[in-house]
């Protein structure tokens, strides 16, 4: 009997679950706007690495009329070479403020998140490869602007990033554009 | 508002301020947490002072020079030292290296150990042995002692002539944070 409803109770708590992570997707891909982006790691032992770039899917809740909470969920690649290089995937939320209170123009946006995966793939110096994988939490402070060109909404965006794990941190600025796809959001779509 | 977002901003530049990558923070934690180590070895061979010292030894190529670790093979371990007057090597017969005393003594073969100042020192005679005592082995580096008793080649050839046989002594010797490598 008291398998019965610990099982039941499994089951239960596994649909809401599924649930729960079925509305994020559904929202996430009805509101989401996709972005790409050039960006570099800055900072120590970052100069062998070249330009990285990432790509982002994007959703902003109104939580005001100018102003939006963010989601934003990506992949970022730094290439060291063709075989090596760093992979960052982070989970964002943040908070987007418009300056002028509108919804448009400039923005400010602070940002909070988790490094869901990262892994940096390295030859050492006895000529081993060696994957270092690690998550990490993640703090960001952004600037852009957002505009519309035949109703479609734009977003231009130059961020500063960090990533702290193991006592060390990775630090890129990444300068991005996003397109919208939203369906359902306020009149100005951004 | 304004106060949050300062104190993202000050936790950015804080952060920022961490003056390794990630990347460069576990590899430093898979050397044991201690940086940069540096592995040192010396001991008399005859008499004369040999001492071999490589910094930042867990980041060393394997034909560096000098050069001092101890490669893992598939059944054995080799120790290496390359330094300025020679060369010193001698083997582990374990697959499973831990401390403990490791002596070698005269085989089916003559055993090369050490040049020192372009005379080779084997292993040949009854009377030549060496012993490695490794007194720890923590986080992937090694310490310990060793010493031996060699015969010199005195003529490489088709038949090698040796010298008088246990005429060279290797006394005092000891090494410290050899790293062991896989």
């Amino acid at each position: 009997m008291h398998f019965d409803s610990s099982v039941e109770k499994r089951q239960t708590t596994a649909m809401n679950k599924r649930t729960i992570a079925t509305s994020l997707l559904i929202f996430f891909f009805t509101q989401a706007n996709a972005q790409l982006g050039v960006m570099r790691l800055v900072g120590n032992g970052t100069k062998d690495y070249k330009l990285g770039y990432g790509a982002f899917i994007k959703t902003g809740i109104p939580v005001s009329p100018g102003n939006d909470a963010t989601v934003e969920i990506g992949a970022d690649v730094f290439p060291l070479d063709d075989t090596y290089g760093t992979i960052m995937c982070p989970l964002k939320a943040g908070y987007r403020y418009t300056l002028d209170g509108s919804g448009k123009g400039f923005y400010v946006e602070p940002q909070v998140g988790f490094d869901i995966y990262g892994v940096t793939s390295l030859q050492d110096k006895n000529g081993g490869d060696v994957n270092l994988k690690y998550h990490g939490v993640i703090f960001a402070a952004g600037t852009g602007y957002l505009f519309s060109i035949s109703d479609v909404s734009f977003d231009v965006n130059l961020r500063y990033e960090t990533v702290i794990a193991h006592g060390g941190s990775n630090n890129l600025i990444s300068l991005g554009i996003s397109k919208g796809f939203s369906f359902g959001r306020r009149d100005s779509n951004y | 508002m304004k106060f949050s977002f300062l104190a993202l901003v000050a936790m950015i530049i804080c952060s920022s301020c961490l003056k390794q990558s990630i990347p460069d923070a576990m590899l430093a934690s898979k050397s044991g947490g201690k940086g940069r180590v540096t592995a040192t070895m010396s001991y008399k061979i005859s008499g004369n002072p040999v001492s071999i010292s490589v910094s930042d030894a867990d980041n060393q190529p394997p034909d560096s020079y000098p050069h001092l670790y101890c490669r893992k093979n598939q059944s054995y371990y080799t120790f290496e030292a390359v330094g300025s007057t020679g060369e010193i090597t001698f083997t582990f017969l374990t697959d499973s290296l831990t401390v403990g005393r490791y002596p070698y003594a005269i085989s089916m073969y003559d055993t090369f150990v050490t040049e020192y100042n372009g005379v080779n020192e084997y292993v040949y005679a009854p009377s030549d042995s060496i012993t490695v005592n490794v007194t720890s082995f923590t986080k992937g580096h090694i310490s310990g002692d060793f010493s031996a008793v060699l015969t010199p080649l005195i003529m490489p050839g088709n038949v090698d002539v040796f010298g008088v046989p246990s005429s060279v002594p290797i006394t005092n010797g000891s090494f410290k944070d050899v790293p062991v490598l896989y």
